[in-house]
């Protein structure tokens, strides 16, 4: 389900945070990423709703990155839903277009 | 918008031009209400794109008279490719997705591709709200093709 995330980068890094929450230093290490690239990433999941971030409590100079609780779910439902949808209207759009019932 | 995006395609027997036009002229022919996935609680209406061509939008209208713009068009080229937005009654102002449909030849067929994207935009609350809880969601999904396919095979 999450490789539906547009783009490859992105879902790297929400399977990344799946695992456990990191800073942006260590993700833009995992992904091969220069650090403004990995800004601009985490910027988009974080306005998407996916991830948050925070201060560990041993350190409020880091930032840590996590997944949003629920995020992921309500991500998966969507896109079954949506897939559901458009698989179904693709359906009738095809018997229709083929001269079917 | 970026992030999340669905993307389903299959292919129909007819030319990308025809079934552009089909697509378009005839969507509220073919467009069938989803048992499960309705577009507002007044079910889905009748669709058309008003008016057709660039700079058209997609609308709906309802059995009490009632009209919804779903989105505006974006791109219109015939055979090739209809963009347009896509936003349902419970969505905010602010907040719209985009619907990408690709015409492209295979053969003698086309293969037509829907790309819905920007689950980003969705308020969240909506999703919960009105979302099937997604392990029900999928086996309630799945009775309904095991049921429709079995209704096709008893009529071949």
């Amino acid at each position: 389900m999450l490789g539906a995330l547009a783009d490859p980068k992105r879902r790297r890094a929400i399977a990344l945070l799946g695992e456990r929450p990191r800073s942006a230093g260590e993700l833009a290490g995992a992904l091969g990423l220069a650090p403004p690239a990995m800004s601009r990433h985490l910027r988009a999941l974080k306005e998407g709703g996916l991830v948050e971030d925070g201060h560990p409590t041993f350190d409020a100079r880091v930032r840590i990155y996590r997944l949003k609780d629920g995020a992921t779910a309500e991500l998966k439902q969507w896109l079954a839903e949506t897939e559901a949808l458009w698989s179904h209207q693709l359906a009738a759009f095809k018997a229709h277009v083929e001269g079917g019932p | 918008m970026s992030g999340a995006a669905v993307i389903v395609a299959l292919r129909v027997a007819a030319t990308p031009q025809a079934a552009f036009t089909a697509f378009t002229r005839d969507i509220g022919q073919w467009w069938r209400s989803h048992p499960l996935f309705q577009l507002s609680r007044h079910g889905d209406g009748a669709l058309r794109f008003d008016p057709a061509g660039p700079g058209g939008r997609l609308v709906t209208r309802f059995d009490d008279g009632a009209e919804w713009e779903i989105g505006a068009v974006r791109h219109w080229l015939p055979g090739e490719r209809l963009t347009f937005a896509w936003r349902l009654p419970s969505f905010r102002d602010d907040q719209t997705t985009e619907v990408d449909v690709r015409f492209e030849a295979v053969g003698a067929e086309t293969r037509v591709t829907v790309e819905h994207r920007g689950w980003d935009a969705i308020p969240q609350s909506h999703v919960a709200r009105h979302g099937f809880e997604l392990m029900l969601f999928q086996r309630r999904l799945g009775e309904y093709w095991r049921g429709l396919l079995k209704g096709m095979r008893a009529r071949l």
